[in-house]
């Protein structure tokens, strides 16, 4: 255990947080799901959770408040006028915030992105319904940018993950996708199979985004927002096709060497930053 | 005061939504629609101050990126405008979920009575026609059930006003009373029943009279002020004995007989005889079988530390009145099951089955919902069920024939799990004691899925509510979830329930059974709105509600618990030992009915069965010579509803989520074939996984339900070994769904032979469950799948769906990274079919795209296919298999293009190594469907060891695998009879629903 802790919430309809908590735990944090109130009963009453103890925050998946109202619309509502200011007190305190799918639903409207001139509370980015009016799963291969200042994507050049969503339509105005693209902001763009973005091509983009946008993060690279899920890639398993990677190496004499799936890198680099950064605040290892 | 808030989307920003309706309106209808955009409204009906509406309306309900909103009208640009919202008392989640969040915001508590509506307005710019425009609002945006709609012209619309203020709230006006029914005779009570729509059984009217005129009872109701019978009382008799609850058809007594042979033969009750005794047997021999047929699923070990849980059932008569209501209420009930099984399990998966008329039914009978708006709805259904409840839904069948439009089968099935021992106790078990309390948690209680709710008795009103058909609601449910999981964990859960069929009176009547009594405050049940009778709040149905029983010493944690999770729970009552049911209203009782009363000698039912054998019935075999266009045929078959591709419903259903999908439901190098079992990882920091797939095979039902038993239960096992399950550990669930069976000369002259397939069915579950080793995990039963549809000349047709048996199989996996797909992998691999083809196409596919019926149906020899299965596991386990499939519908052609499509690659195979006991000809052995078979491809380098685990089995390299994307097959004669591409072949599997996202 690196002494790094990361907080995964739970509650109102989230439901990605046991395999969130797990991909951190294997990336080596000390993970904990909290569910909402608790935190904000934390805050408010000194008993109970506090966002101060944690490095690193998880808005996770699911379908917060059933989804009515606009994907995350609720819960950034909820959590911005009861505990907003201590969200905005994490960031500032050099934290690391990431939302997954509904948790990036959430983050955009909580204001945390896009994070223009030091601004965590505009409304600037929506994720709209899909181009196709409709809930898809399915496997996407994502472009990284390696000039984000992302600390999530550290290293990655490219990366296989699922998408599962109603409302992942990445849409901004034309100068605000500018500048996102200019400040290198934009993390992860759906691409196809050469690495090359899809250029609004379904299914390999599934939603319609605009310029293919996946994920984003905030100027300082340490909000991240993401619709694809990371933590469903915890397994070498969890890969659509392991079976015939497994039949591969088999042939070349190999076996599947590691257990871990890709999703796991994106985590551990969180964690990783936490050790660099908060060295001073984490448990000395004893030796 | 009531407010209307408006919300649409930035005119430049495209609307899917709309664009669906009207890409429906020109699929269904050819109705031509420029644009449809929609606005969605918000009737807020509370006492708020304009700064408190600027606030909602801009902090919340308005996405500055791309909203629009106002509290005046918004709609200007349309030809035609349809208003949408929903009938009084129809489930509005989004109206609730609005509550939540505007309380929060402006931390203020809706009074009694306020509340927020949900209602779409939808703009249409097109030339239609009123009649055009009521059209797309009655059969594409609205059920009446449900529903109610307003088709508005631009000349009429009132753009001060707009809609209006439409508030559907609940209003009865009605006194709660209880009444006391006479019994002073059989034909009295029977005619009373009938006029209150109490449903009680003629045949029971004897044994209820009876124990009410009982001196004992009467005395001892005395002390309680109650004489003759009240309606609470009766209507709980009623649905305890209704065959819902009480399986009276699977428990009745069958006179059969076989008109072949004379054999005549009294077997009592079907379920006793071949579902308990069986699963009984094969439990002693299994220790894996942990607790089964008592609790609302089968529970079985998953490991040391873990038992998984699965149950099966279906939602059919709600789904055809009001599909998506009647699915999402499916599958969110199915979820119910495995929460309120032993203490409570953590819900792991969820599956489906639907059987539906033809998709492009042009027919010219009438259902209430045409098959194809009808799939479309169950669909939906399901995926916001599983989907919002953050269950994987990865597995699932689809099966369309014309006799299920007199009802629609819609079969769920879930999978929980949990840990091992709570508090130091088998999970799986559970007991009221004298003392705990009743607790009610979840949902309220209204006027849902109550029988006769608009009946006579009331006068129907704009606030009269449409409680017969609900709509599930799988947020308020996750959060109970979330927090019972977290109550048992702790230890404050003595036993758990869920409120399903007959709600309170069920969960109650049944869990009051430990402790031998109970006395329940029925007016401190929490009600969705005032003036529920109290018979009414005893049996009403109302969703996502659990009964649990607790320690008084435990109830403040488990409150506290409840309100963290914003969980409604309520104590309702207590668990005594006084032998009775008793049931108060505002200190008054208003029942009393004796613990054991409902073990009383009820009369059973009773059936004649009459079976005549297929030949007798004049089938036989069609007269077809070998075709010459070999390669059309496959295609055709391809094409075909039954066999074609059916991708665009399973990508709308998260199969992920949870993080532990390890075989998913598409699979292949372009992840668009069917898998044969789904398998999940269940705990992430295990190695083990959880195998499980379902079969479905009713056309050979009517050939003879005996072997149409016994293919499905081969297939779905078949299924899971083929993924790598063990054939030591597999467990079986059975939903029947069939036709009623009790005969009537007028209504159902067929009746007896119906209840012989019913009977011959059963015996084949027996006799397969004991041969395969299977234990029932968990099964239920569906009768009743009729339906009377109007035809073209003002009368009504009866249709029947046919007897359906759907076998759900799972196992556990003790290495997951030893799994295989059914995708051919590598150029140059072998193929081996396994197992022997026989002349079986009988109800086939190849026959049926032929407009023919046949007489060989399939049948399963248990002693020559087990060693192939087993020999299939060993090879699986050692590493020597690169695909597996099981030969399903279809036969083997269509199973091997299947194989071929999966890996993007080519084969070259040859009929004549296909190992076949007697002779058949080319296109026998491609179409047949002869059971007990696989496809399985290997490296070249495995041959020998691959071989000789199956020495002396049937077991045939039929050809390799091959990269030119030519899917070739030889005949016995040695000619080629077909080279077709593989992407041509696959595009026409998906021909038939290519269109659809």
């Amino acid at each position: 255990m690196t002494g790094v802790k990361a907080l995964v919430l739970t509650g109102y309809g989230l439901n990605c947080d046991y395999e969130t908590d797990y991909a951190l735990k294997l990336a080596g944090a000390d993970s904990h799901r909290v569910h909402i109130n608790e935190l904000i009963q934390g805050e408010q009453t000194q008993t109970g959770p506090k966002l101060s103890q944690y490095h690193i925050l998880v808005f996770g998946g699911g379908f917060s408040w059933a989804d009515d109202h606009g994907a995350g619309v609720v819960l950034a509502s909820k959590l911005k006028y009861n505990i907003g200011e201590q969200i905005e007190r994490f960031i500032r305190d050099g934290k690391l915030i990431m939302g997954i799918c509904n948790g990036f639903q959430s983050i955009v409207n909580l204001g945390l992105l896009p994070g223009f001139d030091q601004s965590y509370q505009e409304r600037r980015i929506a994720l709209a319904a899909n181009d196709t009016g409709n809930f898809i799963d399915t496997w996407v291969r994502l472009k990284i940018n390696n000039d984000s200042p992302c600390v999530f994507t550290k290293g990655l050049s490219h990366i296989e993950l699922p998408v599962r969503h109603a409302e992942g339509k990445f849409t901004a105005s034309h100068q605000d996708m500018d500048r996102l693209f200019e400040n290198n902001q934009v993390v992860m763009q759906y691409a196809g199979d050469n690495g090359t973005p899809a250029q609004g091509h379904w299914p390999v983009n599934p939603n319609g985004s605009l310029r293919d946008v996946a994920g984003i993060c905030d100027p300082t690279g340490r909000v991240f927002g993401l619709m694809p899920h990371p933590e469903a890639f915890n397994h070498v398993t969890n890969h659509p096709d392991w079976t015939f990677q497994k039949e591969t190496l088999k042939r070349e004499g190999k076996t599947l060497d590691t257990q871990e799936g890709d999703g796991i890198r994106i985590f551990r680099n969180a964690v990783e930053y936490i050790q660099e950064h908060f060295e001073q605040d984490l448990p000395k290892p004893r030796v | 005061m009531v407010s209307r808030l408006e919300t649409r989307l930035k005119p430049d920003l495209m609307d899917a939504e709309g664009t669906k309706i009207r890409q429906k309106a020109a699929d269904y209808f050819n109705l031509r629609i420029r644009d449809i955009r929609v606005i969605r409204v918000l009737t807020i009906d509370a006492n708020l101050d304009e700064h408190q509406l600027y606030r909602l309306q801009h902090d919340i309900f308005t996405n500055p990126v791309t909203d629009l909103s106002s509290f005046s009208p918004l709609a200007n640009d349309f030809d035609w405008l349809i208003w949408v919202g929903f009938r009084p008392g129809v489930r509005d989640t989004a109206g609730s979920t609005a509550v939540e969040a505007i309380e929060d915001l402006l931390k203020i508590r809706f009074k009694e009575g306020e509340s927020v509506y949900t209602s779409k307005l939808y703009e249409i710019q097109g030339d239609l026609s009123e009649q055009q425009a009521a059209l797309i609002a009655n059969e594409i945006l609205a059920n009446d059930i449900i529903q109610q709609w307003r088709v508005i012209p631009k000349k009429d619309w009132d753009t001060g006003q707009g809609i209006g203020l439409i508030v559907p709230k609940v209003i009865l006006d009605h006194t709660p009373r209880m009444n006391t029914i006479a019994i002073s005779s059989d034909k009295e009570l029977k005619s009373i029943s009938e006029e209150r729509s109490l449903a009680l059984q003629e045949m029971d009217i004897p044994t209820i009279r009876h124990y009410f005129l009982r001196e004992d009872i009467l005395a001892e109701r005395k002390k309680y002020g109650l004489q003759l019978p009240t309606d609470v009382e009766l209507e709980y008799i009623s649905q305890a004995r209704s065959d819902h609850c009480n399986h009276n058809t699977f428990r009745g007594l069958f006179r059969y007989h076989d008109r072949s042979t004379g054999q005549k033969e009294t077997v009592d009750n079907l379920f006793k005889t071949c579902i308990e005794s069986p699963t009984l047997q094969i439990k002693e021999h299994k220790d894996w079988v942990i607790s089964v047929l008592w609790d609302n699923a089968g529970v079985a070990r998953f490991d040391e530390n873990h038992y998984y849980c699965i149950t099966g059932e279906t939602h059919n008569s709600p789904s055809n009145m009001e599909a998506y209501g009647g699915a999402i209420t499916g599958i969110v009930g199915i979820y119910r099951d495995p929460m309120g099984t032993g203490k409570g399990s953590r819900l792991i998966l969820g599956m489906y089955g639907y059987c539906v008329g033809q998709r492009d039914y042009h027919g010219e009978l009438k259902p209430r919902l045409h098959p194809r708006r009808l799939l479309d709805g169950v669909i939906e259904g399901v995926k916001d069920g599983g989907n919002k409840s953050g269950i994987p839904t990865p597995y699932g069948l689809v099966l369309f024939d014309d006799g299920y439009m007199g009802k629609c089968l819609v079969f769920v099935t879930s999978m929980g799990i949990m840990p091992a021992m709570v508090n130091n106790e088998s999970s799986h078990k559970k007991v009221t004691k004298p003392g705990d309390l009743i607790i009610m948690s979840g949902g309220r209680v209204g006027k849902d899925g109550i029988h006769g709710v608009t009946a006579a008795s009331e006068t129907y009103t704009e606030h009269t509510p449409a409680g017969h058909v609900q709509i599930g609601d799988p947020y308020t449910q996750k959060k109970m979830h979330d927090f019972l999981l977290e109550a048992r964990d702790q230890g404050l859960i003595a036993y758990i329930t869920d409120n399903g069929g007959g709600g309170l009176s069920s969960s109650i009547g049944e869990s009051a059974r430990f402790s031998n009594g109970c006395r329940v405050d029925l007016d401190k049940v929490p009600l969705k709105y005032e003036g529920l009778d109290q018979w009414e709040i005893w049996v009403s149905e109302s969703q996502e509600r659990m009964t649990i029983g607790i320690k008084p010493e435990h109830l403040d944690r488990f409150m506290a618990l409840s309100a963290k999770h914003a969980v409604e729970s309520t104590v309702i009552g207590e668990y005594t030992d006084s032998g009775y049911l008793r049931l108060d209203y505002k200190g008054k009782t208003c029942a009393l009915i004796k613990m054991d009363f409902m073990e009383s000698d009820f009369p059973k039912w009773e059936f004649d069965a009459e079976w005549a054998p297929p030949e007798m019935r004049g089938l036989r075999e069609p007269v077809i010579s070998e075709p010459e266009k070999h390669g059309t045929v496959l295609k055709n078959i391809l094409s075909r509803s039954n066999i074609g591709s059916k991708n665009w419903i399973s990508r709308q259903y998260d199969h992920e989520v949870q993080g532990g999908s390890v075989i998913k439901p598409l699979i292949g190098r372009h992840r668009d074939i069917p898998s044969d079992a789904i398998v999940v990882r269940p705990i992430l920091d295990s190695q083990k996984g959880i195998a499980s797939a379902q079969a479905l095979n009713p056309f050979y039902s009517t050939i003879d339900t005996y072997h149409m038993t016994a293919v499905t239960i081969d297939e779905a096992v078949r299924k899971v070994l083929a993924v790598g399950g063990d054939p030591d550990h597999i467990g079986g669930v059975d939903n029947f769904c069939w036709p009623t069976i009790q005969y009537d000369p007028d209504k159902n002259p067929d009746g007896k032979y119906k209840a012989a397939q019913l009977v011959r069915s059963n015996w084949a579950l027996r006799d397969y469950c004991l041969a395969f080793g299977i234990p029932l995990l968990s099964g239920k039963d569906s009768m009743y799948i009729d339906g009377n549809l109007e035809g073209p000349f003002g009368e009504k047709r009866k249709v029947s769906g046919l007897p359906t048996l759907l076998f759900t199989v799972s196992s556990v996996i003790q290495d997951i990274t030893r799994c295989v797909t059914m995708d051919a992998k590598f150029p140059g691999d072998l193929i081996y079919v396994l197992g022997d083809t026989k002349n079986e196409l009988g109800g086939g596919e190849y026959y049926q795209m032929m407009g023919e019926l046949g007489l060989h149906v399939p049948e399963v020899k248990v002693e020559d296919v087990w060693p192939i299965y087993r020999a299939l596991h060993q090879a699986i386990q050692q590493g020597l298999i690169s695909s597996a499939h099981a030969i399903a519908r279809g036969g083997l052609g269509v199973h091997l293009a299947f194989t071929a499509m999966g890996g993007a690659l080519g084969m070259d195979v040859h009929v004549k190594d296909v190992p076949c006991s007697k002779p058949l000809s080319d296109t026998r052995i491609l179409y047949s469907e002869s059971a007990g078979r696989f496809i399985v491809t290997i490296d070249p380098a495995r041959k020998q060891a691959f071989e000789k685990l199956f020495k002396g089995m049937p077991a045939g390299c039929i050809g390799t695998i091959s990269d030119s994307k030519r899917f070739r097959i030889q005949s016995k004669t040695g000619s080629w009879m077909m080279k077709e591409d593989i992407d041509e072949l696959k595009e026409c599997w998906k021909r038939p629903f290519g269109g659809l996202i």
